[in-house]
């Protein structure tokens, strides 16, 4: 046994040591069982009062052991997220009590699950079941494995001996692993925890630790999104320079200069920039034109630069959107099942926007407030430093505000988006569901959900106004009475202590204006950081999200497939215990057409999304021609095996487009072509634009048969070695199905076929059947073989055939 | 293997009574507890070694409408139990001895600290079953409101918690739960 499983595993996979706590080690020294070798090995976190109680279970070659403690009711329980490599480390104290169950007294171990959480249950040889474990969802993998491990080890071992000697079948179950191991993604890998605190990873996948990673970087990455603008940033900023130094010149012209000299007809001042002696008008004039010109450039800049954002804008969010397309397309379909569209459209069309607001009103400025509130303190302090403590006294009461209103911020952005997303959704789902919605003439139950959910979003767009007036109030009632006191000692020193001048108290009261700017800055800037960063926050966790399936990192092409499917051992479930196929068995001769039957939610559509790729097996493997399908190039794989399914989807676009979608390249006689053969030519043609005709969700609606025609032929036109057909002609009339049976005749020559049909008449020209029942391949053969069987299929032939009689 | 004539009477006798409303009470069926802790019942036709208890509204109704079903794959239902309470003790613990693990959630009634951090919110509450500490995706609906004031959190690893009243949470509490309500 062992030796099998050494060679028929993967190379890649060398045997794991499986690591068992040392307290473990000492109870099955207790027991004697230290020297067994061990199979598998979980926690427990449950005892059947549905209390929370550290537990193991370990697997040996010859018995299980199950340790039980008893419930602490203040030890802290942590779950995915929390949990820490330490914790799991470090020795329990515990009083452990073990119980020890010999294998050959365990006839069959099942996991059962329950709402949120599992039991293990122990079919003993005198035929009683019992609860030998309870656990929380924490380590559902791990004991899972466990019994997964024992029935490979010791229930496959009886079946395949019990085979050999009978008739001698193909062994069966003997090249997967029997072994488990432990940690809840089972492993002890050290690289599902996060090196800095030690926690493990949400999505042991990806290796990102939420806490860890900080906003920093966030915003660096971000930035890198401006890299290849940043010629027009480098400008951008220059003009903000220069924008800054001209408002640095406007107090002095506008105070000292004007006031002080000219109106005073100070000579000397004259003298020093070169006019002639006396010629105030000249010099009057010669103010007003330099206080035009910086005016005039003032606006110019201005302009120059919201061109250049609004440039910038347009083409970061453009590529930010791009991205976050992009990575949407690479994710898997399970990803899309269990988010709701409305709430990932949000994501796209939203936050990019939100993204690039901090980096365009906020970044830039930064620099340039800071810039002119150092050079407007400087200059201050060069006037009167008495008075510019005076101006500034007030600011730190504004900045500690603002840093306490930081996490009430965050909050509120986060709360805007939810109300956003869940309007979104809500609207999405109302109007997919439109014909319900008046059919049963629920619109203004309808209308009421929208405007409490609209009435949500309102109340969280209003948090966020009322926390940035709060901080715009605060840093404007500061600047404000930083004014007036200044005005007031301005006026003393003029009149009572006459140190100092109009001029010089015009001019600094410009200076003490110019510091609005930066201050008005600062109560926004907040504003804009948390609403860029939450929002890019988010639009990374798409971007980093790492796909389920992924191609390999050195894909084999595929030149001139023969079409031959194979299915080895396959065992797959949507979740881990929940296996919706269970070990099969299938081998499809190239250029060959299978029928599958079975009920509904039997794994029949389960079974060809694997083929297609859409999932991977969880154990097992699927070959075609002999080469598993993970190692084939997705673009190979993807134009050789082409699938109608039950589910058609009709892009916005014409009929032409539509059929073509798959290969684009295809003449206009390929696309009639197809078309005919899906019996979809004369309806196509009985609309007034025919092949022109724009369908979609903005077209032309289309009826349920015509849609699965218009699939039928866009399948055809791909033209692929493999065509699966899950109940593609299912809401077609009778007669049409005829028509497509006749093409599909003449399509699955050269072709290997997969059909899945509720309707038996259209598995007439099926090569062999098979029929599915609860994941499992109950029935196979040709017709006349099914129907000598007696079995599900001829009750079921027997079933459609009566049915029709009767009524006749 | 006799029985090969498909048998349309047959058929539509099943069809009846996957129809029927079959209301359980101790009369009818006699609920027991097996040597391994789990239910079994006897009817007046079948003898069932053992048995599952599902609730039909586990979150509205909990003590109402049990669906009493048979184990394994083809999950049939035997029958329902309309009211808890018209139960005996006995019977009534039996069963809800079953009930109280399948739907196993622990009820918060304290929150330490609530962290929004990259996608994901870390909890650290205070259950009736000791201290917990687990985060959640915030991408998703792992947030579910049934009521105004009552609330179902499911973790990644889909355990659930439960909060029946948000109101009883002190308002520093609520305030950390603020960007779920």
């Amino acid at each position: 046994m062992e030796d099998i499983n050494l060679v028929m595993m993967k190379p890649a996979e060398p045997k794991k040591e499986i690591r068992v706590p040392q307290a473990v080690k000492g109870v099955l020294a207790e027991l004697g069982g230290e020297k067994e070798e061990i199979l598998a090995f979980s926690s427990t976190d449950m005892n059947e009062k549905g209390e929370y109680a550290d537990g193991y279970l370990v697997l040996t070659e010859k018995a299980m052991y199950v340790l039980k403690s008893e419930a602490d009711k203040n030890a802290v329980h942590s779950f995915k997220g929390f949990l820490n490599r330490k914790d799991r480390d470090t020795e329990k104290e515990r009083d452990w009590k073990c119980t020890r169950y010999p294998v050959e007294e365990i006839k069959k171990m099942t996991v059962e699950p329950q709402v949120a959480c599992g039991i293990l249950v122990v079919e003993f040889s005198d035929g009683i079941e019992r609860t030998v474990a309870v656990f929380s969802n924490l380590y559902r993998k791990e004991v899972h494995v466990l019994a997964r491990s024992f029935a490979n080890t010791f229930e496959k071992r009886e079946e395949s001996e019990g085979e050999e000697k009978g008739e001698g079948k193909e062994k069966k179950g003997k090249e997967r692993g029997g072994r488990g191991h432990g940690g809840p993604e089972g492993g002890n890998d050290d690289d599902i925890y996060c090196p800095i605190c030690g926690m493990m990873y949400p999505k042991p996948e990806r290796k990102i630790c939420p806490r860890c990673m900080d906003r920093k970087s966030i915003f660096i990455r971000t930035f890198g999104y401006f890299k290849p603008y940043a010629c027009k940033m480098v400008i951008m900023m220059l003009i903000y320079v220069a924008v800054a130094a001209l408002n640095l010149v406007w107090p002095y012209l506008n105070g000292t200069v004007l006031y002080d000299h000219i109106l005073e007809k100070n000579n000397d001042f004259l003298l020093s920039v070169g006019i002639k002696n006396g010629d105030f008008i000249l010099a009057l004039l010669l103010v007003i034109l330099t206080m035009f010109a910086a005016r005039l450039t003032l606006q110019i800049l201005t302009i120059i630069q919201g061109v250049f954002t609004a440039h910038i804008v347009s083409y970061v969010v453009r590529d930010i959107k791009k991205d976050i397309f992009s990575s949407m397309g690479k994710l898997s379909i399970s990803f899309f099942r269990n988010r709701q569209t409305g709430g990932l459209m949000t994501r796209v069309l939203r936050d990019a926007d939100r993204v690039t607001g901090f980096f365009i009103d906020g970044f830039p400025y930064i620099f340039i407030h800071s810039f002119s509130l150092i050079a407007t303190v400087v200059m201050m302090f060069s006037i009167n430093w008495k008075m510019t403590l005076c101006a500034l006294v007030l600011m730190p009461v504004a900045f500690v505000f603002m840093f306490f209103m930081r996490p009430k911020m965050w909050t509120a952005f986060g709360h805007r988006h939810r109300a956003e997303r869940t309007l979104n959704s809500r609207v999405n789902d109302n109007l997919t569901g439109a014909r319900v919605v008046k059919s049963f003439g629920q619109e203004a139950k309808e209308e009421e959900r929208f405007v409490s959910v609209n009435k949500r979003l309102k109340d969280s767009e209003m948090s966020i106004v009322s926390v940035s007036n709060f901080l715009y109030f605060t840093f404007n009632f500061t600047h404000s009475v930083s004014s007036i006191v200044i005005w007031i000692l301005g006026v003393y020193m003029i009149l009572v202590n006459r140190s100092m001048t109009l001029g010089v108290l015009i001019t600094f009261i410009g200076y003490v204006d110019q510091l609005n700017g930066p201050m008005n800055f600062a109560s926004r800037v907040f504003r804009w950081w948390s609403d860029s960063m939450n929002a890019a926050q988010r639009m990374f966790e798409i971007i980093d999200a790492i796909p389920e399936i992924r191609e390999d990192d050195e894909p084999l092409g595929m030149d001139k497939p023969r079409g031959e499917i194979e299915l080895k051992n396959v065992t797959f479930g949507y979740e881990i215990n929940r296996p919706v196929l269970k070990d099969l068995n299938l081998k499809i001769p190239a250029g060959s057409m299978l029928g599958i039957v079975g009920r509904s939610g039997a794994g029949k559509t389960t079974l060809v999304n694997l083929i297609s790729r859409m999932y991977d097996p969880q154990e097992g493997s699927i070959l075609i021609d002999g080469v598993d399908i993970k190692k084939l190039s997705f673009r190979d794989l993807r134009r050789n095996v082409a699938m109608v399914s039950q589910e058609t989807y009709i892009f916005m676009g014409t009929v032409e487009e539509n059929i073509a979608y798959a290969n684009p390249a295809a003449t206009k006689e390929e696309i009639i072509r197809a078309a005919k053969l899906a019996s979809a030519h004369e309806f196509i043609l009985r609309m007034p634009d025919g092949y022109n005709t724009i369908v979609g969700s903005s077209g032309r609606e289309l009826s349920g048969g015509e849609r699965q025609r218009i699939s039928i032929a866009r399948a055809i036109l791909a033209n692929p070695k493999i065509l699966i057909l899950d109940e593609a002609t299912a809401s077609v009339d009778t007669e049409t199905e005829r028509a497509i049976q006749a093409a599909i005749n003449y399509l699955i020559k050269n072709r290997t076929t997969i059909s899945i049909a509720h309707r038996l008449s259209t598995l007439r020209d099926a090569d062999f059947l098979c029929v599915i029942d609860n994941g499992e391949i109950t029935e196979r053969g040709t017709h006349k073989e099914l129907e000598a069987l007696h079995g599900t299929y001829y009750k079921l032939m027997e079933l459609q055939t009566k049915a029709l009689a009767l009524k006749e | 293997m006799e029985e090969k004539e498909f048998d349309l009477a047959e058929m539509e006798k099943e069809t009846e009574e996957m129809l029927k409303i079959n209301l359980l009470d101790e009369k009818k069926a006699k609920f027991t507890r097996t040597e391994g802790g789990f239910l079994s019942l006897k009817t007046e036709e079948k003898d069932y070694p053992r048995v599952l208890a599902v609730r039909m509204f586990p979150f509205t109704d909990p003590d109402r409408y049990i669906s009493i079903r048979t184990t394994g794959e083809h999950s049939k239902e035997i029958g329902i139990i309309e009211d808890m309470k018209s139960l005996s003790k006995e019977v009534r613990e039996i069963i809800e001895e079953q009930l109280s693990l399948r739907y196993f959630t622990p009820v918060i009634t304290g929150i330490n600290s609530i962290k929004d951090e990259y996608g994901y919110a870390y909890f650290d509450v205070m259950t009736d079953r000791g201290r917990c500490r687990f985060a959640i995706h915030m991408g998703g609906s792992d947030v579910v409101h049934l009521t105004e004031t009552r609330i179902i959190i499911t973790d990644i690893d889909e355990n659930r918690f439960e909060i029946p009243d948000i109101l009883q949470l002190t308002p520093a509490e609520r305030k950390k739960l603020d960007l779920f309500l």
